[in-house]
């Protein structure tokens, strides 16, 4: 098992773990993908990845809980929580919760593409700043 | 089975009556026998008299043939039982009865008895103490009266010296009359008092048995069949509620409640269809969305990596454009499970038009049918949220499409959209939503809504007799619904439910028949009022008025297909109606309402069976201040529970939500106060 890549996706729906993959590897992104919040509370890769894309409606443990324990691990991670049923009142519930962006699906590649890039750039541009 | 009401009270009833014409038989035949009894013992105390002086002569001169021939005389004389004289020791000296003559009698027998009693015999007798009643051997009643004959004179100094002047009682007399007679009267009386008793009693029992049956059973009997029915489910049951006493009410009691009863479980399975629609929703948005994801993002990514091969993609095009009308259709189902607020930015309408059209293109070629666009030039751009009213705009070309194509009707034609700017006038249009009495009680009822509008409750009094009204909250509409009716033409009492104010507004006349005016407080708006008349469609709302008809943006859709049946006008915008079977999820129409409640706006239709359909759509061009007429911002959209529609045929120039569906509860009168 590999314990490095790029983004890092939680989701038990493998047809989205693989447009994912897709998409952001065509882009030059190296994904890995697991299929419930426990495996990837338990990833290696979780320490050194840049992104987590995670799912909010996950067997066992919940994406909004893997979002907290993952948001304390690694405070300066971006996380894009995305979900099959989105509302306001949701999208507000994890944005407190400490997520970087909401993504509700069905998505299209260049949705997710700009998405993806937006994120990581404002998260090395924080980067750049808290250096000294 | 258990005794009922009636028979407990006829019972009670005939017992009381029992008791007491038998209480009163017993003193009034007490009293009669008394007072005959009296009478009797007067004359034969008279009698005693009459004897005594009679043969007080004969006595003196000793001559006992003679005394002996008259008290056989008299014992004979009909009535009279028996007449017989005792000397001091208490031998029978003379007595009508000639076999006891020379008998001794005890001085404890019945007659000696009264004066004996102490010992010593006494002089001085009342006439009570010397009659007395006793029993013949026959059974009969008899009453005995004694005389103690006392001596005289003229007794001790006769010539016969029988009697020495010591003596002081000689003898005593006895008459004895017979009260067979009287008992015979006195007993027919007893029989003709207990026969009038009984008459009585069966009297007052029949009659409480008429009227308990029809003030009381009769009444109860529907109410408990109304209440079977009600318990197995049919609250559409009414109780005949003519009676003005106590059981009259309690039936228009019964009404009102089942009327209510109607219309919560009516909202409740409203609210339970939406819950359900929600669960759904959630369910179905979550499965199909991951799915969606990856056709959309395969086809996406697909069609960004064939530039050099424009045939496929156009065709991927085509993929990930109907992808993302899943998504919208899916998004729309939540949208309308969640019922979100608007969000309202300036819009061209004509474009929100034009991108409806271009959505249904496809699905209206495979039906041959057209769509012609008529768009005002000059509109201008109005507060709405464009997506749901482009929503709305497809649902009537969807419907409009399917209208013309469906049944036997050749498919083809063309459905005629066009967009005006119109002038709405208040009346007929504007909606109450907020009223209070004078003291300030809140007369909104949400329970109760006229075209998906809370209506106005108030108490009508008329003729010493209280309604509730639920007053038409559309101003210049007057389809108020009363729990019960009122006769045309009456001029009623209007009061607030809650702290029974008068509702009245002084020196403030209908315009139309100059009869006396009631209101309730608009907040920011002034007092709303209506004629006191029944019947009469006068009503004021100044506040209005001086504001004018409103700018609205109007769309229009009309088809040349198979029309709406009149059953079918009343359930038009329910969720879940549909009149077209499997392939109608019931949806469109009521998320078309919601939007439409939504944007403050209203929608009309006119139909004539076979021959076509018009939905008219109004949208307000300025968004109305918070708490208006208008209602405002922030406000959650109202359910589409109660349906407007313009019947068939029926011109309506200016539509809204015209005449609300004849609900629960009396229609009170055709359009008119209420």
């Amino acid at each position: 098992m590999r314990d490095r890549c790029d983004v890092l996706v939680v989701d038990d729906e493998p047809v989205v773990s693989d447009a994912i993959r897709l998409v952001l590897g065509h882009a030059g992104f190296e994904v890995m993908a697991v299929p419930d919040a426990e495996t990837a509370l338990a990833h290696p890769a979780l320490d050194g990845c840049r992104l987590v894309i995670c799912d909010l409606m996950l067997p066992g443990l919940s994406g909004f809980d893997a979002l907290q324990t993952m948001r304390l691990r690694r405070p300066e991670l971006p996380i894009v929580m995305t979900t099959g049923y989105a509302t306001p009142e949701q999208e507000e519930l994890v944005l407190t919760a400490g997520a970087t962006a909401f993504l509700p699906k069905p998505f299209d590649a260049s949705e997710l593409l700009t998405l993806v890039r937006r994120v990581l750039s404002q998260a090395s541009a924080a980067g750049e700043e808290r250096k000294p | 089975m258990k005794p009922g009401i009636g028979t407990l009270a006829i019972l009670g009833v005939a017992a009381v009556t029992a008791a007491v014409i038998g209480v009163m038989s017993v003193i009034i035949l007490r009293a009669h026998q008394g007072a005959f009894i009296a009478q009797l013992t007067r004359s034969a105390d008279q009698l005693s008299e009459t004897i005594a002086s009679t043969t007080h002569h004969d006595m003196l001169e000793n001559r006992r043939d003679a005394v002996h021939r008259e008290i056989v005389t008299i014992g004979r004389q009909q009535g009279i039982e028996r007449v017989r004289l005792f000397n001091g020791t208490g031998t029978v000296m003379f007595s009508s009865d000639e076999a006891e003559i020379g008998r001794a009698v005890d001085k404890r027998a019945e007659a000696c008895y009264a004066c004996h009693a102490a010992g010593r015999p006494l002089e001085r007798l009342s006439i009570h103490a010397r009659s007395r009643i006793y029993r013949a051997a026959d059974g009969h009643r008899v009453l005995g009266m004694i005389r103690p004959i006392a001596n005289q004179p003229s007794c001790w100094s006769a010539d016969c010296h029988a009697h020495s002047r010591g003596e002081s009682v000689l003898g005593v007399l006895d008459v004895n009359l017979s009260l067979a007679e009287a008992d015979r009267q006195i007993a027919r009386d007893q029989r003709n008092l207990i026969l009038l008793a009984v008459l009585a009693i069966a009297a007052s029992s029949t009659l409480l048995w008429w009227l308990s049956r029809q003030l009381i059973l009769r009444p109860v009997a529907m109410l408990i069949a109304s209440t079977r029915r009600v318990a197995q489910g049919d609250l559409s049951t009414a109780v005949p509620a003519t009676a003005r006493h106590e059981l009259g009410d309690l039936a228009r009691a019964f009404n009102h409640m089942t009327s209510r009863l109607n219309e919560a479980q009516r909202q409740l399975a409203q609210a339970d269809k939406l819950a359900s629609v929600g669960r759904l929703a959630a369910g179905v948005a979550h499965e199909i969305n991951n799915p969606l994801t990856g056709v959309l993002t395969y086809a996406s990514f697909l069609e960004k990596r064939a530039e050099h091969d424009p045939e496929t993609r156009a065709d991927l095009g085509v993929i990930v454009r109907e992808t993302k009308r899943c998504r919208e259709i899916v998004r729309g189902l939540l949208d309308f499970a969640r019922q979100t607020p608007p969000k309202r930015l300036p819009t061209d309408l004509n474009e929100v038009v034009r991108r409806a059209r271009t959505i249904v293109t496809n699905q209206l070629a495979l039906a041959h049918v057209g769509v012609e666009l008529e768009l005002a030039a000059d509109l201008e751009p109005v507060p709405a949220d464009a997506n749901q009213i482009q929503q709305v705009v497809v649902n009537l070309l969807l419907n409009a499409a399917d209208a013309m194509a469906g049944g036997d009707t050749p498919a083809g034609g063309s459905i005629r959209v066009r967009t005006s700017t119109v002038a709405v006038p208040p009346r007929g249009n504007a909606t109450i939503r907020s009223a209070t009495c004078p003291k300030g009680c809140d007369l909104l009822d949400s329970h109760v809504r006229l075209a998906g509008v809370p209506a106005i409750r108030v108490i009508r009094r008329a003729m010493d007799r209280e309604a509730v009204v639920h007053l038409d909250p559309v101003y210049g509409r007057a389809n108020h619904r009363a729990s019960e009716a009122c006769d045309e033409g009456v001029i009623a009492a209007y009061l607030c439910p809650a702290c029974r104010a008068r509702l009245e507004v002084p020196e403030r006349h209908c315009g139309e028949c100059g009869a006396p005016m009631f209101g309730v407080q608009v907040a920011r708006f002034g007092p709303a009022e209506w004629c006191t008349r029944k019947g009469c469609p006068g009503s004021r709302w100044e506040a209005l008025d001086a504001i004018g008809p409103q700018p609205y943006a109007q769309i229009e859709v009309e088809d040349a297909g198979r029309g709406i049946t009149a059953e079918e006008m009343d359930r038009l915008f329910e969720p879940f109606f549909t009149t077209k079977g499997a392939r109608g999820t019931g949806l469109g129409l009521a998320v078309t309402w919601g939007i439409v409640e939504g944007h403050d706006g209203s929608i009309a239709v006119e139909s004539d069976p076979g021959h076509g359909t018009r939905f008219i759509l109004h949208i307000p061009c300025q968004v109305p201040e918070s708490a208006g007429p208008g209602a405002g911002a922030g406000r959650p959209i109202p359910m589409p529970d109660a349906r407007g529609v313009v019947a068939s045929g029926q011109a309506a120039p200016i539509a809204t939500r015209a005449p609300a569906h004849p609900a629960e509860g009396t229609q009170d009168g055709s359009r008119g106060a209420p």
